[in-house]
Parts: structure tokens; C-alpha cells; sequence
């Protein structure tokens, strides 16, 4: 669009044609008050709170709705705008309460602000105000519609952002109440920014409730690590402690949204299962000591058990929240020990069959795509801010096909949903690759294949679509065929010019890639370390009976004769049972480090707090633990040092030589897709008892169709590995699908 | 929750509007079923309407609760819908208004206790020539008196 001039209070700016007069003033820093736009969200002109002077317009007019045209005078504050904007003021705190003293919105109110320099300090209204009875509408906002202004953002951000049309304007007039369906509440993922975006304090933090006024907290810039996406967040702390967390603009990675699990989970941090002194077990009982008696138990530990020549019987695993110079540091402990045995896949069956895929799309451009394949994932609860991309690319015309094993709730339109055995996701995908291939030489393996209908369509929207993605998800991490349907992919991909996105593995799992922490030359993967039963195991955040695929195993492992350092930021049963040493370590925001996200953006974070009580940020313990073992080159100043060298550490990928399989193995029996809540899956998210208290936390169901559970021998009400049977058709044949939460807290 | 006539009536809606816009047929649907339930609309209903047309329920709700077509508690057999906007009120709308609600012994929003009758005040029914009027079913009655009133309640049964 053309660039043109107009002229506010008197000064010629340059705008764009047709945007409208706020982004202008905006961006030019003239203040022009609002309540009802967002820059986000469109435009509903309600409030009337924006208005201004145009020239040559008889009435003042709404800045947020008034489109700019070449020549235009605008004046923002002569006397007939701050007259009518002291009008509205005036009509909208016709019915608001007078509550700010115990509102939690006092301080960081827009209302408030705006009242203070556009209002009257006295109201004409003697009437009596208007009251709205409170309905409860979950554990994370509390609502107080009574301060409620009707201006619609929290309706507008359902309808547009989080997809789902959750809360609604009813009744009518005096009457109006912002109000979800009846008593279903509120149970978006996303659901938290309504409280960002509500300019007043009728939706408020409910765990947040009466705790602190704004001004009381500093904020920290931090990253949220509990998925791909790495959200910019500020966490706000007071006295050494957390309390909120709220999200920060970044329109690279999450624009101005934050998922409700990068926004509750801080929660956890003050859980009373908080790991917070060294520990040492001696003759079978725990014994507290001071951290430099820990470490040095822990260096003999080691070399009683490992000695000189055999430090291959040392092997380290770390959880897929620790930071980038965590994994790094740990990883050159190993390395520089002479072991090559560091893996920080826990939770795959079958590491020699483990997925590598490239992702080459970035999160903004996610939103241009024109055609998406999603292949086992169920994105809006896994990565919700990447599915909010593709939302925003589907809302802009792109077509989404899916191939899952059962239907998910989308909250946009899909194409085509293909519901398909997990035996038969590697075949469909071959089918489009023949289908893509055509006659061109074809590979052998796909000699046999002849593609269904569905295939065909998708091999024909790939080849035409101009820019499109296929995502791989976590639901195939463990498919026997996992490798396959990873190099199948990436071939359809090449062929049809597609993007690839891999989110099969999630938090800070491509840090972890990064920093090398993946076994080397003659190193064990973790299963097998578990499986050879080595002399000494350190583990990093690791939570033995939830992080791992086999969690059994895990136990035996570290069961006796080995001597098990962990690092950990919560203590549990497990841990004191099967550890020698226990060492408490910093959480989210307790330390700096950096997470690497989807688009390969290394974002650095300070701690917001020091860690609780003694427990320490974990790169220090290691640096010390490294020091210690008289290892060479951990001389490090400050952790940047070690983002640097980790960020440049030369990596060559082997190439992968692994075959490719394409038979559908009707024979291999039932498979079982385990599937965390999305509030379960690191252990910070275990102790956030808000979010546990939601809808998607309480999920708990093992689905199956008939067929399925009459081989299983289990029907409804039963349970299958612990979680109830959910008997319906909509399951793909043999497969079945657990979506598992986790109790708060766990056993500890 | 809607009868397969319903069903039937509503789709010849939906017909009227080009594919993929079936939630412009909304009130009528509304109209229709709650013609089908005793005259008011239950939050079953309203959701009923809305899994119907592939709508948001809080979106049908949205539009059962801004118009005063729509009952969400049990009404009478007849709806008297009287009007008290401005031409109305200053015929005389607040009297003829006090006139019924003692003769019916109830008030408004409320319904006989025989279930024949309930009253409802509405916003302008677009028949300010005729004021004080009021509606009941699709029929107006205009230019109310109380005798006349009289005469239109006996009619009713
Ligand atoms: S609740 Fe807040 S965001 Fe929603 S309409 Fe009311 S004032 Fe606006
Ligand atoms: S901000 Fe312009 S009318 Fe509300
Ligand atoms: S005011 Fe009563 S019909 Fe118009």
C-alpha cells in the first residue's frame, strides 16, 4: 500500500493508506485511550473511548475505525476531544464499581489509567450501578463481571485467537453480561491471555488471587521451556519468589500470547516436594551435608565404582528441560571422562529406530503456508503456539490434512482427517510418495505399493501447493516403523518442495541436539545404558517412574551395586530409593541458560530468582563437579561463555543409512500410543496444581475401539496400564491411544 | 431434542442461505423449537440448536438471550407481549400493564397458574400508530382499552 502524508496535531506523518488512525498514532507514540482495540484483534469500535478529532467530520471520530487517507487533519487533543472523551469516560464508569482498593487489577488497570487522565473526578450518576452474579468458570481465571466495561476483547480473543467461542456477550442493553455457555467455563489451552487482554479486573489471575499489587513485583524477561516454541515471558517476582508469570511481546516466536502451561506452571516452584539440600546416602540412609562434603562423595563415588581405564561404565542422562549449557556441560564431563555413553531420549522404545528429521520452516512462516500434513500429532495441546501458526495460516485459506490415529479437537477446519493404524502410517506415506513419484524412478521399495485414494489426494495438493509443510508429531516416536515414515517424509518433502517441521520430540530437546548430548562413537543410546547396567549413572532432572519409556527397567538399573549421582529440582520416593547422591538444582526461572527453539533461535534467559534454600543453578553444580575431577577446560566466567561454546561446537550429522520399510505389519499385534497430558510433561508442570485442576489437565483415558479392547480382554470401566478404557469407534483398529494425567505432586 | 419435523423446517432454512452459512438460519431454528417445547427455549435446546447448525453454543445463546422472541423459562399457552416503549408508555402502556398483571394475578414474566397465560414487556413492536398495542401470538392488537383487553382475554383458552 502507498505511503501518504496526514498531519496529527499539527506534525506530517507518513502512514500507510487504509490503515486505521490508532496503529498510526501508535506507532508515532501520540497517546489516543482505548479500551476495545487490540492490536491483535479486530476491530470493534464499542468502546468509543478512542475518539478523536478528524477535520471536516461533523462528529469526533473512533481512531481504532477510522482508515487514513491521504491530506487528513487530525487533532487528538483540542478541546472538543477531550471533552468527548471525558463523555465516555464518564458513561463507562456509569456502572463500574468503585472496588479498586481490593481489585487485583489496581495498578496495572487500564480503565484505571485511562480514568485517571481522561476522566472527571466527580460522576453525575446517582442511580443505582448494576451487579453481576459471578459464575465460577475455572481454576485459572476468577472473574468479577461486575468491573466487566463490555468491551469484548476476551469474546474476540476466543472467536480469533484461541479458536474456540468460549465466552459470549448475552442479553441485552442494561442487561448485557460477558459470560461463557451456561456453567461449561472456560477450557481453551490459551485460555490465560484473556486475562492479558482484559483492560479492567473482571478476569484476573485466579492463583494469583489478592497476592500482590503489580507495582510491588520486578519483572524478568525469561523463556518459557516447556515446549518447541520457547515463548518470551516476564516472570514477576517478589521476594526472591515467582508469582506470576505474564507473556512479553516477541511477534518471532509467540506475538503477544502465552500458552496457560507457559503461564501456570510456575506454580510447581513452591511446591513442598522441592529438592533443597545435598544429600548423601550412607549405609543405606540419607544424610544431610553441606554441598562441598556432596561433591567430593560424589567424585569418590565415581571412582570407587569407575576406575581409570573404564569409564565407559559411566553413562549420563539428562531430562529435556534442562538448558543448553547444562546439556553441554554435562555432555563435556562424559566426553572429557572418556565416555560416550550421554543420552537425553528417555522416553523412546526403540532408539536404533529413533526419528531424525530436519525442521526448515520458521514459525512466522508457518502462518503463509497454503497446505499443512500433520502425521501423528495433536498440535494444539503438544505445541499450542505453533498451532496457533497454523491456525492463522488455515484462517488465511490453507488446507490440513491429518493423519492420526484418531480424531483430536481441532479448533480450526481441516480437509481431511485420516484415521489410520499406526502399522499403516508408513504405507499411506509411501503411497504418496509413489503417488508424488509417479513413474519417475521409483524406489524399490516402492514397487509394491499402490496408493488409495486419500494418498493420492495429498501427494496431488503437495505437488501443487505453493508453500507447504509436513509435520511430523510425537504420537510416532514410537511406531516401529518411526525411522521410516521419518525418511519418507523427508523424501515426499524433497520431491514436492514441501517444508519439513519435526515436532516429535518437545521443551528443550533441540538444545539438548545442540549441545551434543546424544551418544558418541562406541556410546550407549539410553536403553542401552539402563540395560548394560552400568557401574555409575548421573542424572539430570531426571524422575525415573515418569521420564522414561520403560520405567521398570529404569529402576533395575539403578538398583543396587551402581552408584547414582542425581541432580534434581524435586525429590520423590523413586529418587531417594534408587539415588547414592542427590544434589538439589534450580528450576524454570531459578537459573540462566538458553533454549533452543523450532527455528533454531538460541534464546537466553537470566534467572529471575535464586534457587530456594541450597539447592544451585545446575551448570554451577557441574562446573564445580568438573573442577573436582580434575577435568580440563571448564574455566569458565559466566554461563554465556559456555552458550558460545556450545552454540559453535562443531557437529557433523552422520548420514543415515538406516533401510526404509514400507509393509504394513498387520501381524505385530496392538499398538499403544502413551500420551502425557500436557500438563504432565516435565516435572516443574507435575507440581502446578492449577493447571492439574483444569479440563485438558484432567483427561485421563485410554481409548480403543471394540475390536481392540475385545483382544485386549478390557472393556469400559476397566483399566488398561492404569488409566481408564474409553471404549469408542473413532480409534483407528489395533491402537490405543492413552492420554495420561498425572496426579499433582506425584507419590513423593 | 428437535423433532425430524423441525429438522425439516429448519433445513428449508438453511436452503435460503448459500452453503456454509446454515448458522443465518439460527432464528428461525430458535422459533421452531421452541414452538416445539413449550414455547420457551432450555439451555438442551439451545445447544441442540447449536450442534445443529454447527454454531458455538455461547454464540446461539448470544442470540436467545438479545431477543425478546425467545422464553428461556416455561411460558403460558398464550404470550402476551405488551409493548411499553415510548409511544406505547405515553398512551398509557404503564396502566393497561398494571391493568393486567391484577386481573391475570401475576406479573410480568410470570404465568397464570393454569398455564394458560403469560405476559412479557417487549421494546417496540414497530406499531406505535396503533398505541398502546400489544402481541400475542402472531397476532397485534392495537388502540388497548381496558375494556378491551377484557374482550381479547376471554377469547383465550
Ligand atoms: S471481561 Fe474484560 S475483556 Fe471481557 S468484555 Fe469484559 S472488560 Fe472486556
Ligand atoms: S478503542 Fe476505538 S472504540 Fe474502543
Ligand atoms: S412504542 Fe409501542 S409499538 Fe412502538
Amino acid at each position: 500500500m502507498a505511503d501518504i502524508e496526514i498531519e496529527i496535531d499539527g506534525n506530517v506523518v507518513t502512514a500507510q493508506a487504509g490503515e486505521m488512525l490508532i496503529s498510526v498514532t501508535d506507532r508515532e507514540g501520540i497517546s489516543v485511550p482505548r479500551f476495545c482495540y487490540h492490536k491483535k484483534l479486530s476491530v470493534a469500535a464499542s468502546c468509543r473511548m478512542c475518539l478523536v478529532d478528524v477535520e471536516g467530520a461533523p462528529k469526533p471520530q473512533t481512531a481504532c475505525s477510522t482508515p487514513v487517507n491521504e491530506g487528513m487533519k487530525v487533532h487528538t487533543q483540542n478541546a472538543k476531544v477531550k471533552a468527548s472523551q471525558k463523555a465516555v469516560m464518564e458513561f463507562l464508569l456509569v456502572n463500574h464499581p468503585l472496588d479498586c482498593p481490593i481489585c487485583d487489577q489496581g495498578g496495572e488497570c487500564e480503565l484505571q489509567d485511562v480514568a485517571m487522565t481522561y476522566g472527571s473526578d466527580m460522576s453525575y450518576f446517582s442511580e443505582g450501578k448494576r451487579v453481576v452474579v459471578d459464575n465460577d468458570i475455572g481454576p485459572l481465571i476468577h472473574t468479577d463481571m461486575t468491573r466487566c466495561i463490555h468491551c469484548t476483547r476476551c469474546v474476540r480473543f476466543g472467536n480469533e485467537i484461541g479458536g474456540i467461542a468460549e465466552m459470549g456477550g448475552t442479553g441485552r442493553g442494561e442487561d448485557l453480561k460477558i459470560e461463557p455457555f451456561l456453567q461449561e467455563g472456560i477450557t481453551s489451552e490459551l485460555s490465560g491471555n484473556m486475562i492479558d487482554v482484559c483492560p479492567v479486573g473482571a478476569l484476573t489471575s485466579k492463583p494469583f488471587r489478592y497476592a500482590l499489587r503489580t507495582w510491588q513485583m520486578n519483572a524478568t524477561p525469561s523463556i518459557a521451556r516447556h515446549d518447541l516454541v520457547g515463548s518470551n515471558v516476564f516472570a514477576q517476582t517478589y521476594k526472591g519468589k515467582v508469582r506470576r508469570v505474564v507473556a512479553k511481546d516477541n511477534d518471532n516466536v509467540n506475538e503477544t500470547w502465552i500458552s496457560d502451561r507457559d503461564r501456570f506452571s510456575y506454580e510447581g516452584l513452591s511446591h513442598e516436594n522441592r529438592l533443597l539440600k545435598p544429600q548423601i546416602k550412607l549405609n543405606g540412609k540419607w544424610k544431610e551435608v553441606q554441598w562441598n562434603e556432596a561433591l567430593e562423595f560424589t567424585v569418590r563415588g565415581l571412582a570407587n565404582q569407575v576406575s581409570d581405564n573404564q569409564a565407559n561404565e559411566i553413562g549420563a542422562l539428562a531430562s529435556n528441560t534442562a538448558t543448553l549449557e547444562e546439556f553441554y556441560l554435562l555432555q563435556k564431563i562424559l566426553r572429557e571422562m572418556g565416555s560416550e555413553n550421554i543420552d537425553h531420549r528417555l522416553d523412546i522404545k526403540d532408539l536404533e529406530n529413533s526419528i531424525t528429521l530436519d525442521s526448515n520452516i520458521k514459525l512466522t512462516e508457518l502462518e503463509s503456508i497454503d497446505y499443512g500434513l500433520i502425521i501423528g500429532s495433536n498440535p494444539r495441546l503438544e505445541q499450542p503456539m505453533i498451532n496457533h501458526r497454523l491456525r492463522k495460516a488455515v484462517l488465511a485459506g490453507a488446507d490440513i490434512d491429518v493423519v492420526n490415529v484418531m480424531p483430536f479437537d481441532f479448533n480450526y477446519r481441516i480437509n481431511s482427517e485420516n484415521i489410520i493404524s499406526p502399522y499403516q502410517t508408513a504405507t499411506i506415506l509411501a503411497e504418496i510418495s509413489k503417488s508424488v513419484l509417479k513413474s519417475v524412478h521409483a524406489k524399490n521399495y516402492l514397487s509394491n505399493v499402490s496408493a488409495r485414494d486419500s494418498a493420492q489426494s495429498i501427494a496431488n495438493r503437495l505437488l501443487t501447493a505453493d508453500n507447504s509443510v509436513i509435520i511430523l508429531g510425537e504420537h510416532i516416536i514410537n511406531n516401529p516403523q518411526a525411522i521410516s515414515i521419518a525418511k519418507l517424509i523427508s523424501e515426499i518433502a524433497q520431491q514436492t518442495n514441501s517444508a519439513t517441521l519435526n515436532i516429535s520430540a518437545t521443551s528443550n530437546s533441540i538444545a539438548a541436539e545442540m549441545a551434543n548430548f546424544v551418544p558418541g562413537q562406541g556410546g550407549l543410546d539410553a536403553n542401552a545404558m539402563l540395560a548394560a547396567k552400568l557401574k555409575a549413572y548421573i542424572l539430570l532432572d531426571i524422575y525415573p517412574e515418569y521420564d522414561f519409556h520403560n520405567s521398570v527397567k529404569a529402576l533395575e538399573a539403578f538398583g543396587n551395586n551402581t552408584f547414582v549421582v542425581s541432580m534434581n529440582s524435586f525429590k520423590d520416593k523413586v529418587i531417594s530409593q534408587c539415588s547414592d547422591v542427590m544434589l538439589p538444582i534450580a528450576s524454570f526461572y531459578e537459573t540462566s541458560g538458553s533454549h533452543v527453539n523450532i527455528d533454531g533461535k538460541v534464546q537466553s534467559f537470566a534467572a529471575a530468582v535464586s534457587a530456594p534454600s541450597e539447592s544451585k543453578p545446575a551448570w554451577k553444580v557441574l562446573k564445580v563437579l568438573a573442577d573436582l575431577l580434575k577435568l580440563q577446560g571448564f574455566h569458565y566466567e559466566d554461563s554465556t561463555q559456555i552458550t558460545s561454546e556450545a552454540v559453535n561446537q562443531n557437529r557433523q550429522k552422520a548420514t543415515d543409512e538406516r533401510p526404509v520399510s514400507v509393509i504394513a505389519e498387520a501381524k505385530r499385534g496392538i499398538d499403544v500410543i502413551y500420551q502425557k497430558s500436557p500438563y504432565a510433561t516435565d516435572v516443574l508442570l507435575r507440581h502446578a496444581s492449577a493447571l492439574h485442576a483444569t479440563k485438558i489437565g484432567q483427561v485421563h483415558l485410554a481409548s480403543m475401539n471394540k475390536s481392540t479392547a475385545e483382544k485386549l480382554q478390557v472393556e469400559r470401566g476397566k483399566k488398561y496400564l492404569g488409566v481408564p478404557v474409553m471404549v469408542t469407534e473413532s480409534v483407528a483398529n489395533d491402537c490405543v491411544f492413552i492420554n495420561a494425567r498425572h496426579p499433582i505432586g506425584g507419590k513423593s | 431434542m428437535i423433532s425430524d419435523k423441525a429438522k425439516e423446517q429448519i433445513d428449508a432454512w438453511i436452503k435460503k442461505y448459500p452453503e456454509g452459512r446454515q448458522s443465518s438460519a439460527v432464528m428461525e431454528a430458535l422459533k421452531i423449537v421452541q414452538a416445539e417445547n413449550a414455547n420457551s427455549l432450555s439451555a438442551e435446546a439451545i445447544q441442540a440448536v447449536a450442534d445443529y447448525l454447527d454454531m458455538p453454543r455461547i454464540a446461539v445463546q448470544e442470540v436467545a438471550t438479545f431477543y425478546e422472541n425467545y422464553n428461556h423459562k416455561p411460558a403460558g399457552k398464550h404470550t402476551i407481549r405488551i409493548c411499553h416503549n415510548i409511544s406505547c408508555m405515553l398512551n398509557g402502556a404503564d396502566n393497561l400493564i398494571d391493568y393486567l398483571e391484577q386481573k391475570l394475578g401475576i406479573r410480568t414474566g410470570e404465568v397464570t397458574k393454569d398455564g394458560l397465560i403469560n405476559v412479557k414487556k417487549v421494546e417496540c413492536l414497530g406499531a406505535c400508530v396503533g398505541a398502546p398495542m400489544f402481541q400475542i401470538g402472531d397476532k397485534y392488537y392495537e388502540n388497548l382499552t381496558e375494556k378491551k383487553i377484557d374482550e381479547i382475554l376471554a377469547t383465550l383458552k
